[in-house]
């Protein structure tokens, strides 16, 4: 018997195994893209990226079963050196943080080019520091190749002044030499030898035009995107680049030129024609076609738009050279003549653009502003003279910019692991000169230029009782989890009770009655509610009892509240599953006692004259409900999707709901925890069943 | 001239029509699987001949007509963007029964729910002849892997395939497909485990035939009687998780006119006074599989009272 039992134990766990990979498995190496089902649609591939990266999504699948079967913060640990420790605070949250030489608990963050550390004190307040200490410096052999190609860089670089190139190249060619001879110096020797060249470096740099820089990004991809005439442009770039295009990407491209077209119309409607016939090549999927009419309208929408797609591109890359000469040429009559056509497009356009660019910078918003002002009172000489204060003034902020971004890049670059405050241990590292996108819970999107570039999610695995962290809401999954099991558990619970003895009385009552009218009615009418789909019957109930009648809540609303605060809701779930479950129950528990009644036994009690209220308790019931009783065991299966779909139906906030959210979002961790569960229940219940059944039939027991 | 062929293959072949007669009065004798046979026989004609039987089609909107009862214009009613019910209910029949949408432009014949237990059929009796009929480490591998599919509640692996396939006609074909080959492995094995030691069987393999020529030659048309009892049950299943599927958001993508998505579009206008686009998919969709079990139900009591 143990021999047996621990054999089907050994067995579950198989199954176990062999479910979690499967499950694992199908979810996460499915199309379809969580990082866009939590972001929006709108987000760029690189904030795609970050995401996924910060959700350990981007690694490959083994090492992800592993991650989430064993956890990861012993890899984390041995990567930051210190022991990552999770605890839960107040409010429920879990966090982790590393323990520091001096034992208390620690996490880092990144400001501007500081790593400040925060250190949790015994009674429970914060210290920040600085903590630069910590910084090690990256390969000095990779970091010397890098920094001889951006020497190069900056000495080419057009848009910065002659004086800076010469303050930046001085300090370079001293960090240079340095990196050259670094051989077997440690890290302590090196960061020493650096400080001098770097803090010159340092001074060079403006931490207000590194935010400037940012700021006139994003402007100009404001101003590119929210003109409908700039945007015809940015399709006719488009289609002109080698790119290949998908049928979504064309349909895509069309509804950009859709308003492009009608804009025009009024103003120039020959070219107005030509974009229409490229949007219908392209709603035809016809690319080439599309081209050729964009290659021909271009030319007049630059010139109606005074180029200033080009100012656009020029912010957005960094161009600033180019946005000075968009503006110059503005103000140059033999360029820019001001021309009827031009006047009706041409101030709307500079209008959002001098608005856009106002809070980064208000001296040049204000001067763009100025201008259009000027044109519409028709004073076209002031309104050049405010263009050109314009030009101006990029053209300063420009070489500034400029500056701050080569010192940037000039400095050595350094490396950190440590752990951040989303629960990540992270690799910081600076002098990558790349932007790094980070969503924050609840912040939004930033932009870094050096940060994070290496993510380790942090969880203790499912083996250590940690299913993750759900996607959708930030949240461990477990403390969701419990309550919504719990809630399907009151549920599934409350029928069961209802329906186990209200279905074997009625279905031994069917079986002594077999071919009676009784019979008849019992065994069709419960046939026909266990195979009715039970998001019928749970509408025929809602329509019935909450509809025509108005006796109960046709819905269930518990907030934050347990389900047996509101006993009313509760009536018509609990109905619809006792239905489903009666028939089921009711057929098998007749057909059982139908058979009990024809066995020799019976017919030998009877023979002995024993009265049939005798023979029937004493003797049929008892081998009649073996087998109803582990039937239902192995029914638990099929009840699962009953409850899924009765859950949803009713807004019932229990497991099976939450399961098909998740699935529909792709909440990864959410679906493979809850999925585990559900498993577990189904195979238990299945191991329990044979285990009954060992017990309650002697020929299997003595065999 | 095909149909005339073989309407005279028939006369000249009265036995086949005898029989086919004999198994038609042992339906006809029980009331039950008359019944059964009414309601199922309604869906069929009613799919096949659906855009006979009205004037809209299942896509049409009437926006001046939404969420209307029923009426002589629409005599079930509008849903919540002024579609006909009864057009969308009549051409939802035909996606389950007759027709398999691919895309657009194409569609194969025979229902999306009869595709599914076709499929599953094949899936399980190749791996439950393998099983039972190769056996040893084979029959072992198949049976643990058909255990951990067992294992998985119905519901969720129909979620997790769904949601890592997405949802259309062909995808629900693949999770009814999925779903249903273990029991049918699990049905063909048993049975082959018993058909394996006949001396027809023995015959062969002396004769040297190859193994796959006794599974699916010598084996597999002698398993047939249960194997197809059981196929018509799974198509009952089969049209009961394609209404679930829809019911959930999982099943056949919107527009097309699907039970179980009706209902959930629906479901939504009830309490605000208009039950009919609930109402009708879910009776339609009840109507078909009580249909079918009393049919099965009726056959079965009938075959069985004189053994």
């Amino acid at each position: 018997m143990a021999k047996f039992i621990l054999r089907r134990l050994i067995l579950m766990l198989l199954t176990m195994f062999i479910v979690s990979v499967a499950v694992f498995a199908i979810t996460t190496a499915a199309p379809g893209n969580v990082a866009r089902n939590v972001l929006g649609i709108q987000i760029t591939p690189e904030q795609e990226a970050s995401f996924l990266a910060q959700n350990g999504l981007d690694k490959p699948l083994v090492e992800r079963y592993i991650s989430w079967l064993l956890g990861t913060d012993w890899r984390a640990s041995a990567q930051v050196g210190l022991t990552v420790r999770q605890i839960t605070t107040e409010d429920g949250f879990t966090e982790w943080w590393a323990v520091a030489e001096d034992g208390l608990l620690t996490r880092w963050e990144l400001v501007g080019e500081d790593l400040i550390s925060r250190k949790l004190q015994p009674d429970g307040s914060l210290i920040e520091q600085k903590d630069n200490e910590r910084w090690q410096i990256k390969d000095a052999q990779s970091e010397f190749t890098r920094l001889q190609a951006n020497k190069v860089e900056v000495q080419n670089d057009p848009q910065l002044n002659e004086a800076d190139r010469q303050a930046i190249l001085k300090p370079l060619d001293q960090i240079l030499d340095i990196l050259q001879n670094a051989g077997n110096k440690d890290q302590a020797t090196l960061l020493a030898e650096l400080t001098g060249p770097e803090s010159a470096l340092r001074e060079l740099r403006d931490e207000d035009a590194a935010r400037q820089k940012q700021d006139f990004e994003n402007a100009g991809s404001e101003l590119a995107s929210k003109n409908p005439l700039l945007q015809a442009i940015v399709v006719s770039h488009r289609l002109n680049s080698a790119e290949e295009f998908k049928q979504s990407d064309m349909q895509f491209m069309a509804g950009q030129l859709s308003r492009a077209a009608v804009k025009l119309r009024p103003v120039d409607p020959a070219t107005a024609d030509q974009i229409q016939k490229a949007y219908d090549s392209l709603k035809a999927n016809d690319d080439e076609s599309a081209r050729a009419a964009l290659e021909i309208a271009t030319p007049t929408l630059v010139h109606l738009t005074g180029n200033l797609g080009a100012l656009a591109d020029g912010l957005q890359n960094g161009d600033y050279i180019l946005a000075t000469k968009v503006l110059n040429d503005l103000s140059d009559p033999a360029i820019t003549p001001f021309d009827e056509a031009q006047m009706t497009v041409l101030p709307d356009i500079l209008q959002s653009a001098g608005g856009a660019l106002q809070e980064s910078n208000s001296e040049l918003g204000d001067a763009m502003i100025q201008a259009v002002a000027s044109l519409e009172a028709g004073q076209l000489e002031e309104a050049r003279n405010s263009l050109t204060d314009a030009a101006e003034v990029i053209s300063a902020v420009g070489q500034v910019i400029s500056r701050t971004d080569a010192a940037g890049r000039s400095l050595v670059g350094r490396s950190f692991w440590g752990i951040d405050l989303q629960n990540h241990a992270v690799r910081w590292e600076t002098g990558t000169g790349k932007d790094v996108w980070v969503f924050i819970q609840g912040t939004g999107w930033k932009a870094y230029s050096g940060g994070p570039v290496e993510y380790i999610p942090l969880q203790k695995g499912l083996l250590r009782g940690d299913p993750g962290v759900s996607l959708r809401t930030g949240r461990p999954v477990a403390d969701l989890l419990y309550i919504r099991l719990r809630n399907s558990l009151v549920l599934a619970g409350l029928a069961f009770v209802i329906v186990m003895p209200l279905a074997l009385v009625l279905g031994v009552l069917a079986g002594l009655n077999e071919g009676k009218t009784s019979d008849r009615l019992l065994s069709i009418g419960g046939m026909m509610f266990s195979v009715t789909p039970e998001f019928a019957t749970g509408i025929f109930l809602i329509l019935i009892f909450a509809f025509w009648l108005d006796l109960v809540p046709g819905a269930t609303v518990f907030g934050e509240k347990a389900p047996w605060s509101r006993p009313d809701m509760l009536i018509l779930p609990v109905m619809t599953l006792t239905l489903i479950e009666l028939g089921y129950v009711l057929r098998i528990t007749r057909a059982s006692m139908v058979e009990v009644m024809k066995a020799p036994y019976i017919r030998t009690a009877f023979l002995k004259g024993l009265p049939y209220r005798r023979i029937v308790l004493k003797h049929a019931i008892r081998n009649a409900l073996m087998a109803p009783i582990t039937i239902i065991m192995l029914h638990v299966n099929w009840l699962l999707g009953g409850i899924v779909v009765v859950e949803v139906i009713f807004g019932y906030p229990g497991l099976g709901s939450y399961l098909l959210e998740s699935a529909l979002f792709k909440d990864y961790n959410a679906i493979v925890a809850g999925s585990m569960v559900l498993v577990m229940v189904a195979v238990s219940t299945q191991l329990l069943a044979d285990i009954i059944y060992t017990f309650i039939n002697p020929r299997i027991r003595y065999s | 001239m095909a149909v005339a062929d073989q309407n005279a293959r028939l006369i000249s072949r009265p036995p086949l029509l005898k029989r086919i007669w004999g198994s038609l009065s042992v339906l006809f004798a029980s009331k039950i699987a008359v019944v059964g046979l009414v309601l199922v026989l309604f869906w069929v004609l009613v799919a096949i001949f659906a855009p006979l039987l009205t004037p809209y089609t299942p896509t049409e909107q009437d926006y001046k007509a939404q969420n209307s009862p029923p009426s002589a214009a629409h005599i079930l009613g509008t849903d919540d963007l002024g579609r006909d019910l009864w057009s969308r209910l009549i051409y939802g029949a035909r996606v389950v029964l007759v027709m398999l949408p691919i895309n657009e432009n194409f569609w194969l014949p025979i229902g999306t729910a009869i595709w599914g237990v076709l499929l599953s059929l094949i899936a399980g009796s190749t791996l439950g002849l393998i099983g039972g009929y190769l056996g040893g480490w084979r029959d072992e591998t198949v049976m643990r892997l058909l255990d951990a599919m067992m294992a998985f509640p119905v519901i969720l692996l129909y979620m997790i395939i769904i949601a890592a396939v997405g949802a259309s006609a062909t995808n629900v074909v693949l999770a009814i497909a999925i779903v249903g080959t273990p029991g049918i492995a699990r049905l063909v094995r048993s049975l082959t485990l018993d058909i394996r030691t006949r001396d027809y069987v023995r015959a062969a393999e002396v004769r040297g035939e190859n193994p796959f020529y006794i599974m699916f030659f010598e084996i597999l048309p002698n398993a047939r009687g249960p194997i197809i009892i059981d196929a018509m049950l799974r198509v009952g299943y089969a049209i009961f998780a394609m209404g679930t599927l829809g019911f959930l958001g999982l099943g056949l993508p919107p527009p097309s006119p699907d039970w179980g998505s009706m209902v959930a579009a629906g479901r939504r206008y009830i309490l605000a006074g208009s039950p009919w686009a609930a109402l009708w998919p879910s009776l339609a969709i009840a109507s078909l599989v009580v249909g079918l079990n009393l049919l099965a139900d009726g056959l079965r009591e009938e075959s069985t009272r004189y053994q």
